[in-house]
């Protein structure tokens, strides 16, 4: 279970609709608990896909880098990735799964029309094969 | 020797440790006796054939090791080494 507080969820709701049409992305901070997740921080990250970004993102592992070093700076975790799908469902795609990583959560926010419509969590599995629905609270 | 920092979801196989120091005078050698010494995070890093996954890129302080050498890059006992995933997505009909 993962859950967002109010403030990281704006932030990243903003920053979807904000990047409308194309896909954001960004790194969420927190807290991991015996079985559950609390994110307390969005990071907004640049998306650095090199062509039309309406369909796709891709994150500068560079960026992660300083992502997680904010983090430990900041005594939180690195938990979790969130990304938009503008005008389409939140599903967690082929091509994400194939570019995906098993260490983390994935949230995907569904952007219809530039309004946020609604978010789904996934853990990706080791060999990019699967990626299980994880409960998403926010 | 090197400083590791170790992703959250990887500390489980590390007794809970953020970061852990390990010998070896280059890369690779660091990155061997990380696994060797926590055996359990071979194959969060590592396939099978002993390729560094897909997925996982190493730093050697702010540098790709890709670029300075790979394996072989020189790791002295300042240096801090990151793994951090590659990380993209799409939608069908976004690859043109
Ligand atoms: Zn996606």
């Amino acid at each position: 279970m993962i859950r967002i507080e109010p403030e990281p969820w704006a932030a990243m709701v903003a920053h979807g609709q904000a990047s409308y049409p194309n896909e954001c992305c960004g790194a969420m901070l927190g807290s991991t608990e015996r079985d559950s997740k609390t994110v307390r921080q969005a990071i907004a990250l640049e998306n650095a896909f090199d062509g039309v970004q309406a369909a796709r993102y891709e994150l500068r592992p560079e960026d992660l880098l300083a992502a997680d070093k904010a983090a430990r700076e900041r005594k939180m975790d690195l938990i979790g990735i969130y990304h938009s799908h503008p005008d389409c469902d939140a599903y967690f795609s082929t091509t994400d799964l194939q570019n995906s990583c098993p260490w983390y959560s994935f949230v995907v926010l569904s952007i219809q029309k530039g309004e946020f419509h609604h978010a789904n969590c996934f853990l990706p599995n080791f060999d990019q094969t699967e990626a299980p629905k994880e409960e998403l609270i926010y | 020797m090197a400083k590791i920092l170790i992703p959250t979801p990887l500390r489980q196989f590390t007794a809970k440790q953020d970061s852990v120091t390990v010998p070896g005078a280059t890369v690779g050698e660091v990155l061997t006796a990380l696994t060797t010494e926590y055996p359990d995070l071979r194959k969060q890093i590592f396939t099978e054939e002993g390729k560094l996954r897909s997925f996982v890129n190493v730093y050697l302080n702010d540098e790709d090791i890709r670029y300075i050498g790979r394996d072989a890059a020189p790791a002295a006992d300042a240096d801090t080494l990151s793994l951090v995933p590659s990380i993209a997505g799409g939608m069908p009909g976004g690859t043109n």
